[in-house]
């Protein structure tokens, strides 16, 4: 593999340096004295946890935010960059990990938004323009196609192609393949190797340590907004990666509890309706069945379809022999369903609510926590200092609002709050997004606990680590139907495969 | 956002000794003030535009609402039914609703309530027709308010638009009501006729309350306004300690979430419009059962009624920030202010509008530094628990790995 | 058959109105940022045009009718300037949108009390005698047997939809300006990564919601009523919003949507005797429009797609 063959290190001069760079937020300092080079014709992976600060330094390099301190060179000369205009002018472009583009407008339209070109839209021009640049680098889109009907490989394109379109030297990713299929991602890889044959400069966020050491040049490790360590992939491992992140050795699988599995007690036949075709699948007791599938297969409809949420136009939700159809969200909750959500502040907390407030979501029917229609303050507080107290929610008192909490400590507080009901079956959906590892730990070992108390647990998520670390059985979804079903020793590739589809409606042995 | 080290608190103390709810309180309360300050140091740049002083004309609104003659009573009076309003408005508002159309429930309240004045005498005797016509009147409030209701939950439309469309149909239907079935029968002969209803009987109407604290009847003080303050009570206790009030602030604030955790939506905003028809159907009340010596008698319903209660009520409720015991004081606060109206004119060089529109900076002012200051207050909030999370992690150390590594 | 005519020349000065506010809360809502208050904008009109028409009514000679004119162009300054707390409030602190909308048609009343006693002396209404175009008569059209009452004895500013819908459509889909605005009214976070600002665009499109309704409020006081009274504007500023959701956010499709509201205002100034409507009792009657805006609120709130990031606070910096 000729992957470190760019532009010989240390050959050619650095075309963007990050000196002693600080950037602070209320309560925490993101970025820590960092200092950074990137050259030409190179692909920099700049690795870390969530929230190492990775992003947030390159935002800063991008003028999303102003840096508290230190200063920015680019070919040799300090800049300064006060907006993402700035440093579009100096030929720094960036792809957010989330992209920003306008759904009801072409791609066209989407590339050339804000460098139009005058005060008059030319169409057509335009649609040339892109097609053209298009070609040139070998992307495969179609300028005319609007946005909204773009797969997400697609999407992700046409967010390089605003980038080049602007005539950009350094090309920010970030955490570009969390959204990709496997096969997708190899696409983007081929991509990337030509943007780098052509001289670009490549940055490369990431947290997927098999990733970066296929495709970069060299390796840096963030961590808790410091730089820990500057490496290549031929100096260095994943075990090693993964300590320079965290710090300590890392687990990368928790010893599962041997439990006994029991009878059906989550049986899916058929559901039809919003992105769901024909699912069905089945979850015994003392199991944990792992659902893999890149975002927008169906993930939120299933979720929402099991929870009363979302109407199904056919099929059948069963618990424990019940049918559960046309039962309200509070009935389902009530027959023993326990419900971590994948939108924690959409769908999982309510933010402008204090934590005892929150604690009580889901059973505010229920006695003792209400009598006649009365709260009983004192039972629901003392619900929540239980919950607190053995979940290690981190906060100064159940009075502080549920939105001031970190990321990590909501989560946990709405695990304590759907665990604490005693679920039969516990629907965890993404149920680690945006942690740290202390906290992904933490919820790992209280999933695993739930099937060592002989319950069932359906886990839908879209980090393939995370469902080979706890499923018994992993089943993949494409396009609304589950289309595989495979052992927890099952290779990568053959899962990867059934997240694409690509696969006959049976598991390999 | 990133959890990173942060420098340990000084002195190794961990928490600081201020309760949550205090600090929230008294962050309310300072961006209040500044909001009247802005206010009336805007009105005072008005005042000198008209060549008066701005210290004399404030004296004279606060005169003429304390020690002028029945200048309290005056006040109280004109606060009720805004009390009633600014509930109606703010308990639907807490559920993430407007209800712009109070204007239109109190309307069509006083009509219930006028029919059941005149026709329900017979049924029920003695002081029990009075609680029988607020009764009606509630219901009224409740019926038509059931309308935007059940359209909200139904087809999702937009309060904002229906309800005031609902204000416009019903001042064709007190005119209608006015013209036909409770016109007035009862003029005397030869005299002008009136659009108005007859006259209610003694007993249907709300007794004065003001001959016990040595007011004038003029100012019509009743005893609706105790029976305002307790339904600012029984509001305060709906939202804050019973389940449908939780209910109702948590579809108000995320309504996403309040489904997933089984809360029905379309449940608590019907029953939110319900009670906010019923709070609206009691502001018209005072018009028409409270006696009034200086216009001509009471207790009929007439055609020039008052018509503005309903958006001030909005006013009030923002005053009072959406708050039942706030809204009382905002209440009376902005009566105070409107009973400068008469004495201005009188005794300084200043229009009676000019209340109108300091009234109108108030509230603009109030909206703006209450919003600014809660997102400071939620800001502030969140720096406090993450220091508090990072010193309590720093004193902790890290739980050795349980778990055997496995090789890459 | 005259009668229906009629009628139809009463719908066509109500179009015009609800058709100008609309555009106004059209630029606006495309930008992202919801105008409920469009009612107190177009007060605002009411007075200030007025106001324009009797002052400079007597001013200026040359057969140019400036009083009439210049109510309408103070009518439309007026309302781009009131409107810019709505701007304030909502674009740069970011406060809910329907709350400022609320707090503007309230302010709005209470202004246009206190401007009419400095203007007229006199808190609700204008003194009479107030300047207007002379009316006019479509040539052809207004020679049709019968109907041909439509097109007489009209104001010329009627005319004015017809001439800026096409180029509404043209600035909103074809230039550089409009592309900007719609991408902030469907994803502002999109539209701040390509380095455009979104805080000016919303700005400028709210100044135009203003500008539009008091244009639209001063038509009003000034051509049509010929005075100001409190309470002109019959929530029209609000039926201009169901115009605007029924004609999901089209500026050539509110031309059908505004006709339709403006029928239905027609309908009890000019219908009363027709077969059916004569049996109603009035009152029943009046209420038509306001009917008529719930039947289509209720029946078509499903069916439209509004702009993406409408109402919702953009929590990016101010830029």
């Amino acid at each position: 593999m000729s992957d470190t063959d760019g532009a010989g290190s240390g050959s050619s001069p650095p075309l963007v340096v990050l000196e002693h760079v600080t950037k602070r937020f209320p309560g925490v300092v993101a970025n820590d004295d960092v200092s950074l080079e990137l050259r030409a014709g190179e692909v920099h992976a700049l690795i870390g946890e969530n929230g190492a600060g990775k992003s947030t330094l390159m935002r800063v390099l991008y003028g999303m935010y102003p840096a508290d301190e230190g200063r920015f060179l680019i070919r040799g000369e300090e800049v300064k960059i006060h907006s993402p205009r700035d440093a579009i002018a100096r030929g720094i472009g960036m792809v957010h990990q989330h992209f920003v583009l306008v759904d009801p407008f072409t791609v066209a339209e989407n590339v050339v938004l804000g460098d139009e070109g005058g005060l008059v839209l030319d169409e057509d021009g335009s649609e040339q323009k892109v097609r053209d640049l298009a070609d040139a680098y070998g992307f495969q889109i179609d300028p005319h196609a609007v946005v909204e009907d773009l797969s997400v490989g697609e999407e992700q394109r046409v967010e390089i192609l605003k980038a080049l379109y602007r005539g950009v030297d350094i090309l920010i990713l970030d955490e570009p393949t969390a959204v990709l299929t496997p096969a997708e991602s190899s696409d983007l890889f081929e991509n990337l190797r030509r943007l780098r044959a052509d001289g670009k400069s490549i940055v490369f966020i990431s947290h997927k340590l098999d990733e970066v050491l296929e495709i970069a040049d060299r390796i840096t490790v963030l961590r808790r907004g410091v730089v820990v360590g500057e490496t290549t992939p031929a100096e260095t491992s994943k075990a090693k990666l993964a300590e320079m992140m965290v710090g300590r050795p890392v687990l990368f699988r928790l010893e599962k509890p041997q439990v006994e599995i029991g009878e059906a007690v989550l049986r899916l036949e058929d559901l039809v309706g919003g992105r769901l075709h024909q699912l069905s699948l089945e979850v015994r007791a003392g199991e944990i069945v792992g659902v893999a599938g890149v975002e927008g297969n169906g993930q939120r409809d299933l979720a929402d379809a099991i929870m009363g949420l979302q109407p199904l136009d056919g099929g059948h939700v069963i618990l424990e022999g019940r049918d559960l159809a046309s039962q309200t969200t509070a009935e389902i909750r009530n027959a023993g369903v326990g419900f971590v959500p994948e939108d924690r502040h959409e769908q999982g907390l309510v933010l402008g609510m204090t934590i005892w407030e929150n604690s009580v979501l889901g059973r505010q029917d229920d006695a003792p926590f209400v009598k006649r229609g009365v709260l009983s303050l004192r039972t629901i507080k003392e619900l929540a200092k239980k919950l607190v107290k053995l979940f290690d929610v981190r906060a100064r008192s159940i009075d502080v609002t549920a939105g001031a909490l970190s990321g990590g400590n909501q989560q946990k507080l709405i695990l304590a709050r759907e665990l604490e009901t005693d679920p039969k079956l516990l629907l965890a959906a993404q149920p680690t997004r945006g942690l740290d590892v202390g906290a992904i730990e933490f919820v790992w070992r209280e999933i695993l606990d739930q099937k060592a108390a002989g319950r069932g647990v359906l886990l839908i998520s879209a980090e393939l680590d995370e469902i080979y670390a706890l499923s018994d059985r992993i089943l993949t979804l494409y396009e609304g139907r589950i289309t595989g079903e495979y052992p927890p020793d099952a290779p990568p590739e053959d899962v990867g495969r059934g997240m694409l589809g690509d696969v006959a409606m049976q598991g390999t042995g | 956002m990133a959890t990173t080290v942060a420098a340990p608190p000084a002195a190794g103390g961990v928490t600081r000794s201020r309760p949550e709810w205090l600090e929230r309180a008294v962050g309310q309360g300072l961006a209040l003030l500044l909001a009247v300050v802005i206010a009336l140091a805007l009105g005072s740049v008005i005042i000198i535009l008209y060549g008066e002083n701005p210290i004399d004309v404030y004296e004279t609104i606060l005169r003429s609402a304390t020690t002028a003659k029945d200048g309290p009573a005056w006040v109280l009076a004109a606060a009720t039914p805004l009390i009633f309003s600014a509930l109606a408005v703010s308990i639907c508002f807490k559920g993430g609703l407007f209800n712009i159309g109070v204007e239109g429930q109190y309307l069509v309240a006083m009509t219930t309530a006028a029919w059941a004045a005149l026709h329900l005498g017979g049924v029920l005797p003695g002081p029990l027709l009075m609680w029988g016509v607020l009764l009606f009147g509630m219901l009224g409030g409740m019926a038509y308010a059931a309308v935007p209701g059940a359209l909200k939950v139904k087809t999702g439309a937009h309060e904002v638009v229906t309800t005031i469309m609902m204000n416009g149909i019903a001042v064709s239907l007190v005119a209608y009501a006015l013209n036909h079935p409770l016109r007035y029968t009862n003029a005397p002969v030869g005299q002008n006729v009136d659009l108005r209803t007859n006259i209610f009987p003694a007993n249907a109407k709300v007794p004065d309350l003001g001959h016990v604290f040595g007011f004038g009847p003029a100012p019509r003080f009743s005893w609706l306004f105790p029976i305002a303050v307790v339904a600012a009570l029984i509001v305060w206790f709906i939202v804050k300690r019973m389940r449908l009030g939780y209910e109702a602030r948590a579809v108000g604030a995320s309504a996403g979430s309040a489904q997933a955790g089984g809360i029905s939506i379309g449940s608590v905003q019907m029953k939110l419009f319900l009670i906010s028809g019923a709070l609206a159907g009691l502001v018209g009340m005072q018009q028409i059962l409270v006696n009034n010596a200086s216009t001509s008698t009471g207790g009929y319903l007439p055609q020039n009624y008052e018509a503005t209660l309903g958006f001030t009520g909005i006013a009030v409720a923002f005053l009072g920030q959406n708050n039942p015991i706030g809204i009382v004081f905002a209440a009376i606060f902005w009566a105070a202010l409107s009973r400068g109206e008469s004495i201005l004119p009188i005794e300084t060089n200043m229009p009676r509008e000019f209340v109108i529109i300091l009234q109108g900076i108030l509230i603009m002012s109030v909206v703006i530094t209450y919003t600014l200051a809660k997102r400071r207050l939620d800001r502030r909030q969140t720096g406090r628990v993450i220091a508090e999370e990072e010193a309590i992690e720093m004193q902790q150390p890290e739980p050795p790995p349980t778990i055997q590594e496995v090789t890459a | 058959m005259s009668k229906l005519g009629f009628a139809v020349s009463i719908a066509f000065t109500y179009f015009t109105i609800i058709y100008l506010t609309g555009i106004g809360g059209l630029f606006s809502e495309r930008s992202g940022i919801v105008n409920i208050g469009l009612e107190g904008l177009m007060i605002i009109g009411t007075v200030t045009g007025s106001f324009g028409a009797y002052y400079f009514g007597a001013k200026l000679g040359w057969g140019v009718p400036a009083g009439p004119i210049m109510g309408l162009l103070l009518g439309m300054a007026c309302g781009a300037a009131f409107a810019s707390i709505h701007a304030l409030a909502t674009v740069t602190f970011k406060i809910d949108h329907i709350v400022s909308g609320v707090v503007i048609n309230l302010v709005a009343v209470g202004l246009a009390r206190f401007l009419s006693t400095i203007f007229f002396g006199q808190a609700t209404q204008s003194d009479p005698g107030q300047p207007h175009l002379h009316v006019i008569s479509i040539p052809l059209l207004s020679k049709i047997p019968q109907f041909g009452v439509a097109f007489q004895g009209l104001s010329p500013f009627v005319l004015f939809p017809f001439l800026i819908v096409f180029p509404v459509w043209w600035v909103l889909n074809r230039t550089r300006w409009g592309l900007r605005l719609r991408s902030a009214g469907e994803n502002p976070e999109a539209t701040r990564a390509v380095g455009v600002a979104v805080a000016p665009l919303r700005w400028e499109a709210v100044l135009l919601s203003g500008a539009f309704a008091g244009l639209s409020g001063a038509f009003l006081s000034v051509e049509i009523v010929n005075n100001w009274r409190e309470g002109q504007t019959l929530g029209l500023g609000f039926i201009a919003l169901a115009a605007l959701i029924l004609s999901n956010w089209n500026p050539v499709r509110l031309m059908g949507a505004a006709f339709l509201f403006g029928f239905a205002q027609a309908i009890p100034l000019a219908l009363r005797d027709w077969p059916i409507i004569r049996s109603i009792p009035e009152q029943f009657v009046n209420m038509t429009p306001y009917v008529v805006t719930i039947v289509v609120l209720a029946g078509f709130i499903g069916k439209v797609r509004p702009p993406a990031a409408a109402g919702k606070a953009y929590e990016g910096t101010t830029t």
